[in-house]
């Protein structure tokens, strides 16, 4: 039997670490028929491949939330027209036979559309209420399902999240990432409150344990707040309340077999009020008795934790603020022409070959192509383009853009999931849900790190019972920043205390939020400046590179001719003219020549003809004109007689061209074509042609050197040609005279020599050596960057954005490694500290509070750390940026030649 | 249906292996405190209870996860 397999996106909710990424990649890979699960903790989201045929969506939700997380689904109520209640339908009647099987057929109609988990007619309502995944599932899709099998459907106000929390969504227009901002304001709000029960509280319970040390502020604070069964009994709801989802968690996921951060709380706190509870009620027991009840480590470690996950859970929505702004240039609504009527319909309803109105200043819903009228569309949101550009007839417009100033209308082209800017969105999202190498590794340590540290807390536990309290305890010694003595601590309760701590201080939080939420900042960033990563690999795989292959034609040069240089013959003046400096006599040689070629076909000529114009000089058509193939032309103008073409031709027809042919050497010898022109039969002049350089390549060049990379070019051309080329931009490794299908092969033989290879090319034609490289860039893409091969895609055709990605990369990779040194610091001093290490020199011991508080910072020290790449801007400028319509050329005097490549 | 039986059976056979490890662990502190050192009898008691309950949160997903795997093996 064949495996039909498909790909889904699940928004996970209710994972604080990376170790909970284990445990759902895991439970979700234990499911027959799903493979390929990769979970991200910064974008909540878990990819995955399956097999309709064995596994269901539900029994994918049902494994998540058996582990203790939840797959956020979404309810929506349709109004459905066209539904009957008549129980007995007249014989025969199409409308009888609506009544009886219209629930059928409507919830048939939508259970089969991918992410509707269940749904459910009344027809006494006249309602459909559908369960659905938002993002997976849209509700113009299940207005198009119903209508499909012959009924209307209105979408009723108010969808809301059912799971992990209700939320109250908005009537129109929430789409995936309203919900998903919607469930992490939740979070932010539960936790918030949380916070302020635990931390009013926590107040009074720490004011009520050092009483003692109040001095004058004793007059404001009653003494009974001081009496042991009073803090206990305000530390009860603190631990009972707040702390209560630390302990329901772990047990969840206790119960299938998995263990996260959850339950390292759990055992802290539990242990901490456990052993205060006893103390307290029995201060007789031999735990340490009153002196050591502990109240206050439950509550101000419950307090830490939840203050930890509150900051994490507001800082964590920044990494991802780029896919946001993308996400959020989507218009909600579309002006369309319906049934010769203007309708205003939510733009995923708007559908291929509609005719969209656009007004001033709106943004453009879907991509299209325009039909009627004439407008400047602001595309800089999508390519970067600083300069409106023109819309006209025949052009294409990309949905997500805003429209300037006049107004038009255009046929929708691409719509939904196809546009433009959908595509670029999931290629984001899909980034930012992959792994880097190197953060498999650190999953793997985080996903394993809870089973040691309880094995280390046992550990630690019996040291300090056999051995360790009777060697080095001293009654004396207090807590590192508390003066809080030991006292009469018993040996369980000692051993106790270092046991917890260690639990508490060892929380992999940091190691787990380190890699994904720099990538996801990283892949932001790039987007942000028209460079797309295909996914964490790339950013790591750039950040090694050590030699990029440029491809020459389209990628370094224009990969179209144009006049370079034009050179006057110093006899040579026009008759009956005035003029006599030079550059005009440059410039009469020049127009003559195109005036020439004007009706010349060839690409020279045609270069010719596009210089002069460029120029603004005037051509008239030649009084008559002939082709002489394979050498040149010849033509009549304004009474003269013009020769253009080859040192052939020249030779040919008597033309002593002696004096200039040491210009026309050096020019040759910079890899160019030169023409000769002939005026009378007498030398004019050298019109030099090649392929020019792109505006920014020799710019471009000059920063990946500064980045310390070796710059190779691979062409077909022959050897002397590539080499000038190479020579005006700075290339260090010629690749000359390379067949198009041989170029993997050099990419290759490059990595034989240790060489971390990056391909930059054009995605189509370069495919085999953009993948064959370590890293692939396609460059000038467009924004149809679905087709696109390679790891990275260029949009804007600027090769600059070849080191933006570099810079964007070593970046990103920067952020990742500090934030893993500081992560691996942290537990690396943190662990050996909370185990006591170092109590038999200093006689102090971390306290579980200051554990708890350590951890938290840990980890909001990572995100921050982090977040300082919003800041990131590229070293090359970006003031200045070509236009994307080149209807317009300029003559630049950076030149290369016409290659074949 | 099927995985919730697959579940269930896990369930059951796991608790038959993670419980025994952690009374043993938690009676083998017991034991050891009871005959070496002059260790009060709230701290053996207390000591045992901790030992076993780490022993419990170590031992349960290290088992379920192994039957799991046994079981999901032969169907």
């Amino acid at each position: 039997m064949t495996e039909t397999l498909s790909d889904l996106t699940l928004p996970i909710s209710g994972m604080t670490c990376a170790s909970c990424v284990s445990h759902v990649e895991g439970a979700l890979k234990e499911l027959p028929g799903v493979s390929n699960v990769v979970v991200n903790l910064a974008v909540n989201k878990a990819n995955l491949s399956y097999d309709p045929q064995r596994v269901k969506l539900d029994d994918m939700l049902a494994a998540v939330k058996d582990i203790g997380y939840a797959v956020l689904t979404a309810e929506l109520t349709l109004d459905v027209r066209g539904m009957t209640l008549r129980q007995t339908p007249p014989s025969g009647t199409s409308q009888g036979d609506a009544c009886a099987s219209c629930v059928d057929h409507v919830e048939g109609a939508l259970n089969e559309l991918d992410g509707v988990i269940a749904s459910v007619v009344d027809l006494g309502l006249g309602t459909a209420k559908v369960t659905y995944i938002p993002g997976l599932a849209t509700v113009s899709a299940m207005k198009r399902a119903v209508r499909e099998v012959g009924y209307e459907a209105q979408e009723r106000p108010a969808p809301f999240i059912l799971s992990p929390t209700k939320v109250r969504g908005r009537s129109e227009g929430t789409d995936a990432l309203d919900r998903e901002r919607q469930a992490r304001e939740e979070e932010i709000k539960r936790q918030g409150r949380n916070l302020v029960i635990a931390g009013a509280i926590g107040l009074i319970v720490m004011t009520g344990t050092f009483y003692d040390m109040l001095g004058t502020f004793k007059a404001f604070v009653p003494v009974w707040l001081s009496y042991k069964w009073v803090i206990g009994l305000l530390t009860t709801p603190i631990v009972l309340g707040p702390g209560r989802q630390f302990f329901s968690n772990s047990w969840r996921g206790l119960k299938h077999g998995v263990t996260d951060m959850n339950l390292l709380y759990a055992t802290g706190i539990g242990a901490a009020y456990g052993i205060a509870v006893i103390n307290t009620l029995f201060p007789k027991a031999g735990f340490g008795g009153e002196g050591a009840t502990f109240f206050e480590s439950a509550a101000l470690l419950t307090g830490f934790i939840i203050l930890g996950r509150w900051l994490e859970a507001l800082t964590r929505g920044r990494t991802s603020e780029a896919i946001r702004k993308l996400m959020k240039l989507q218009p909600k609504v579309a002006r369309v022409m319906r049934n010769d009527r203007e309708e205003e319909i939510p733009t995923d309803e708007v559908e291929l070959d509609d005719v969209v109105l656009v007004r001033p200043g709106e943004s453009i819903a879907v991509d299209g192509e325009v039909f009627e009228g004439y407008s400047a569309v602001d595309e800089s949101m999508l390519t970067g383009e600083s300069l409106p550009v023109e819309k006209k007839a025949g052009d294409a417009v990309i949905g997500g853009t805003i429209n300037k100033t006049g107004a038009f209308k255009f046929k929708a082209t691409r719509v939904g999931k196809e546009t433009a800017l959908a595509q670029i969105i999931k290629l984001v999202e899909d980034a930012q849900a992959s792994k880097a190498p190197i953060q498999k590794l650190a999953d793997w340590v985080a996903g394993h790190f809870i089973l040691g540290v309880h094995l280390l807390a046992v550990v630690v536990f019996l040291f300090w019972f056999f051995f360790g309290y009777q060697m080095f305890f001293d009654p004396n010694s207090s807590f590192i920043m508390s003066p809080y003595k030991l006292g009469e601590i018993g040996v369980f309760g000692f051993s106790l205390l270092l046991s917890v701590t260690v639990l508490v201080i060892s929380c992999p939080c940091a190691v787990g939020l380190a890699t994904p939420s720099a990538m996801m900042a990283g892949t932001g960033k790039g987007a942000e400046f028209g460079v797309l990563f295909k996914g964490a690999e790339a950013i790591e795989n750039t950040s090694k590179l050590q030699t990029i292959v440029f491809d020459k034609t389209g990628t370094l040069t224009k990969g179209e001719p144009s006049v370079t240089d034009v050179i006057a013959g110093c006899e040579w003046k026009m008759e009956g003219s005035r003029l006599s400096s030079s550059d005009l006599q440059t410039g009469n040689v020049l127009r003559l020549a195109a005036i020439a070629e004007k009706n010349s076909e060839h690409p020279l000529g045609d270069a010719i003809v596009r210089g002069a114009e460029a120029r603004g000089l005037q051509i008239v058509g030649p009084d008559s004109f002939n082709s002489i193939p394979g050498h040149g032309v010849e033509a009549k103008v304004e009474g003269a007689e013009i020769l253009l073409g080859n040192r052939k031709l020249m030779k040919e027809r008597g033309v002593d061209f002696s004096s200039m042919m040491s210009n026309a050497e050096a020019l040759e010898a910079n890899g160019k074509t030169v023409m000769f022109v002939a005026i009378d039969a007498k030398p004019a002049g050298l019109i030099a042609v090649a392929d020019t350089l792109k505006e920014y390549s020799v710019e471009a060049i000059k920063h990946l050197h500064k980045l310390g990379l070796e710059v190779a070019m691979i062409t077909g051309d022959n050897q002397r040609t590539a080499e000038a080329i190479a020579r005006q931009v700075g290339i260090d490794r010629v690749l000359a005279e390379v067949l198009p299908q041989d170029k993997a092969e050099e990419v290759k033989k490059l990595q034989a020599q240790g060489k971390k290879v990056a391909m930059v090319g054009d995605g189509v034609n370069d495919a085999p050596a953009l993948a064959q490289a370590e890293v692939g860039m396609a460059i000038g893409s467009g924004t149809d960057v679905a087709k696109e091969t390679g790891d990275i895609i260029l949009i804007k055709d600027d090769i600059r954005d070849v080191v933006v990605a570099m810079e964007v990369a070593k970046a990103t990779m920067r952020k990742v490694k500090q934030n893993l040194f500081w992560a691996f610091v942290y537990n690396t001093l943190g662990i050996p500290l909370g185990a006591g290490l170092f109590y038999p020199f200093a006689s102090l011991i971390l306290s579980p509070e200051l554990a708890g508080l350590m951890m938290a910072v840990s980890s909001i020290s990572v995100t921050l750390n982090t977040l300082l790449l919003k800041g990131f801007k590229p070293s090359v400028g970006r003031e200045h940026k070509p236009r994307q319509d080149s209807g317009n050329p300029q003559l630049h005097h950076a030149t290369a030649s016409a290659g074949d490549d | 249906m099927e995985h919730e039986q697959v579940e269930k059976e896990v369930a059951q056979r796991s608790v038959l292996i993670y419980l025994p490890i952690s009374i043993g662990s938690g009676l083998i502190f017991l034991l050891v405190t009871t005959f070496t050192g002059n260790y009060p009898l709230v701290a053996r008691i207390g000591g045992m209870v901790w030992v076993g309950l780490l022993s419990l949160i170590v031992s349960m997903p290290i088992v379920i996860s192994r039957v799991k795997k046994q079981l999901h093996g032969k169907s």
